[in-house]
């Protein structure tokens, strides 16, 4: 059975920072009664803890707020080589962001057989205020793809 | 006038911190200053909130290290409340805090603060034989053959070859400050690869009791898991085996790989005594063989030093109103008595008010205010935390094992006991602490072996749980020693509901600008006399600030698409 995790990355007490938390508590949830080889992780902002997450599964699908070069407020999903080189989250343990963690897989050989990010601009990172309207409409999409994603690495 | 040097910011940090240094002759540093660049409100979220909560909350603010937050706040909670936890939940928190610490001093050391003496670059020179021979000479580490070498810096050529250095971008190789032959560096580059390997399963400790890693579950009254040696769903026989081998492992890696490695960096650079700075260590203590009110029984005591006095140690009492007191004359918020009157955290406010330049801006204005940090003083003294300040404490009490350990590492270095007050002597405190927190991971299994064993399965206490049976009013104080430094939460219940809640981190103290007295923090005073051998590429700062562990926490920052962010070096 392929093993899939799929990360919550963000910090859920600063507003649309918290959509991957969210969006993978709402795909759990949507999930119901899934294989164990599919684990759902609340990685929140941590970077050095998450390695093993990234390195034990063949398929690691990541949510998570981002700030995309061409701004347009839509669900962006990029696979695998798609992922931009230099990739840069400034918010884990020591620095220790998703390109940095992919980059320790690598020296590893650890590297998933597939690596699927799927992101949304955020609208406001106010302390405190829960996810935006504006986020609040992507995020059912953004589940539901990663739904079909789930369904179709279990079914093939 | 004098060179003005700034640099933000500092890179390899969870958080935003800017220092400011003034160069005198020489490039030497005249003078410095920190100044945390984000605002942490967190005390405003949990205002109104239920104070059961406040720990799922309050374990979010930092990137690091979750469960210190966790910690502290059920504590803080269990004291307001006058609750007593059982003996299985004391034994279990007290493993996961050794657990935290042992993984957090390793990743620091390794993967924060090695590249500041460690240059990566110059270990592609490094001749695998020779660095076979040195390695087998200074741990029996099985890892350390030629070929083990020879592999890891062809794989090494490679990752430098394909333009993607990731993790080893931001380093200053090549710099004059670097000391290390090149063997040296491919033994500290191995072992920073093997530590990133080996740091997953330690922290696998944390899944077992927390229920889940990262964000492991606590609970007000005691922890959340369930004890049961027969049964599958709960911590039984088999998953305590896992959890003592895991134990063992990190043992001998501290003792085999870290503490080796640490001796043989130190050794070439005995001449860079710089960075001691306050001489003022302040801890509140940790891991309660008793009940957490019964500080005797702390195995980390608590006490304070001034001076570097280590003869005398000063009694310590963070309930006093006014030993602990934070002011907020140099900082971005005001104060309805007065911004130099520091406040005891109960009396504490949270007043947010940027007066700074607006950005782009060149130099912060350090005669007022320049920091979103506040200035927590203890009796009006500034203060040092973390492992330095514990270590010493421990030394200046006679404590058996850290006394041993502190000698054995002078002893090797051939070194006095004042070389412990510097940038050096704090790198090497957080070594000889990792090694006695690995010893605790057994302690608490052995334990929490033995309590099980007399038929004790209970982890919560829950009598006290609901809120009908709490005073109306009650303040309470909670506080644990995070890997970097001494942590305290204040809280203040009304009526069922948080009124108020203060939080002062360790990196408060440590990286704390000046108060209305003028006195430097604990940063900005290690800075002071360090001689830079290239103001355009700070390493001698970053080794200083790094030594310190420094956490400014509350990672707000989302994910760039658009390259990466990088440190600014300005010199005027």
């Amino acid at each position: 059975m392929k093993k899939i995790n799929v990360i919550g990355l963000g910090n859920v007490l600063f507003g649309d920072e918290g959509f991957g938390v969210e969006a993978v508590r709402r795909l759990e949830k949507q999930c119901g009664d899934i294989p164990d080889s599919v684990r759902f992780i609340d990685g929140g902002t941590q970077g050095l803890n998450l390695l093993d997450y990234i390195e034990s599964a063949d398929t690691v699908m990541v949510f998570d707020a981002i700030i995309p070069t061409e701004y347009e407020r839509k669900v962006y999903i990029y696979e695998n080589d798609d992922l931009p080189a230099f990739i840069h989250r400034k918010m884990s343990s020591h620095q220790m962001g998703l390109s940095e963690l992919l980059s320790v897989a690598k020296l590893h050989g650890k590297v998933p057989e597939k690596l699927i990010l799927i992101g949304v601009p955020p609208h406001t990172l106010e302390l405190g205020c829960g996810i935006s309207r504006e986020v609040e409409a992507l995020l059912e999409e953004a589940v539901k793809e990663g739904k079909q994603i789930i369904d179709s690495v279990l079914s093939g | 006038m004098a060179k003005k040097i700034v640099v933000d910011p500092i890179p390899r940090i969870e958080g935003h911190l800017r220092i400011e240094a003034k160069l005198g002759e020489n490039n030497v540093i005249e003078d410095a200053f920190s100044s945390g660049t984000m605002w942490r409100g967190i005390e405003i979220i949990l205002k109104g909130r239920d104070p059961r909560d406040a720990w799922a909350i309050t374990e979010r603010i930092c990137g690091v290290c979750t469960t210190v937050h966790a910690l502290a706040s059920v504590r803080c909670v269990e004291d307001a409340l006058g609750m007593e936890v059982p003996r299985n939940a004391r034994i279990i928190r007290n493993l996961m805090n050794a657990t935290q610490q042992t993984q957090d001093h390793l990743v620091h050391f390794y993967h924060l603060h090695a590249l500041d003496w460690v240059d990566v670059v110059s270990a592609l020179k490094a001749d695998p034989k020779t660095a076979s021979s040195i390695a087998q000479s200074i741990s029996p580490w099985p890892k350390s053959s030629p070929g083990y070498f020879k592999d890891l810096q062809q794989k090494l050529v490679g990752f430098v070859e394909s333009g993607q250095l990731g993790i080893f971008s931001n380093g200053y190789w090549g710099h004059p400050a670097y000391k290390l032959p090149p063997e040296v560096n491919l033994i500290a580059v191995a072992h920073y690869l093997e530590a990133l390997d080996f740091q997953k399963e330690i922290i696998k400790i944390h899944t077992v009791f927390g229920g889940k890693n990262p964000h492991p579950n606590y609970l007000v009254g005691g922890m959340a898991c369930a004890i049961d040696p027969n049964r599958n769903t709960a911590i039984n026989i088999e998953t305590l085996s896992m959890v003592k081998k895991i134990i063992e492992d990190t043992k001998t890696f501290i003792e085999q790989v870290y503490i080796p490695d640490l001796i043989a960096i130190a050794g070439f650079y005995k001449d860079w005594l710089y960075g001691g700075g306050l001489g003022n260590y302040l801890c509140y203590g940790d891991f309660p063989e008793k009940s957490i009110d019964d500080a005797a029984s702390l195995l980390w005591p608590r006490g304070a030093i001034l001076n570097k006095d280590l003869s005398t140690i000063h009694d310590v009492d963070p309930r006093d109103l006014s030993q602990v007191t934070e002011e907020v004359s140099h900082s971005w918020y005001t104060y309805s008595n007065g911004d130099d009157k520091g406040l005891h955290p109960w009396e504490g406010e949270t007043n947010p008010a940027y007066s700074g330049p607006k950005p782009p801006f060149e130099y912060l204005d350090t005669d007022n205010k320049y920091s979103w940090l506040k200035t927590p003083r203890w009796k009006n003294n500034p203060m040092e935390v973390g492992p330095l300040a514990r270590v010493l404490l421990a030394y200046a009490k006679g404590d058996a094992m850290i006394t041993e350990t502190v000698n054995m590492v002078l002893k090797k270095l051939n070194v006095g006991a004042e070389a412990l007050f510097s940038t050096l002597g704090r790198t090497a405190a957080r070594g000889i602490e990792c090694l006695q927190t690995a010893g605790f991971m057994m302690h608490y299994y052995d334990q929490l072996v033995d309590n099980i064993k007399t038929g004790d399965l209970q982890t919560a206490n829950t009598k006290l749980w609901d809120p009908s049976r709490w005073p109306k009013e009650a303040k309470g104080f909670g506080y644990t020693e995070a890997p970097r430094g001494a942590l305290g939460h204040w809280i203040h219940i009304k009526d069922g509901k948080i009124e108020d809640y203060q939080i002062v981190v360790p990196s408060t103290w440590n990286a704390s600008p000046r108060d209305a007295d003028g006195n430097a923090g604990a940063y900005e005073s290690a800075l002071r006399g360090t001689p830079m051998a290239d103001p355009e590429l700070p390493l001698e700062i970053l080794r200083t600030v790094h030594s310190f562990d420094p956490c400014l926490a509350c990672a707000s920052h989302v994910f760039d698409m658009n390259g990466k962010e990088i440190t600014k070096v300005t010199i005027t």
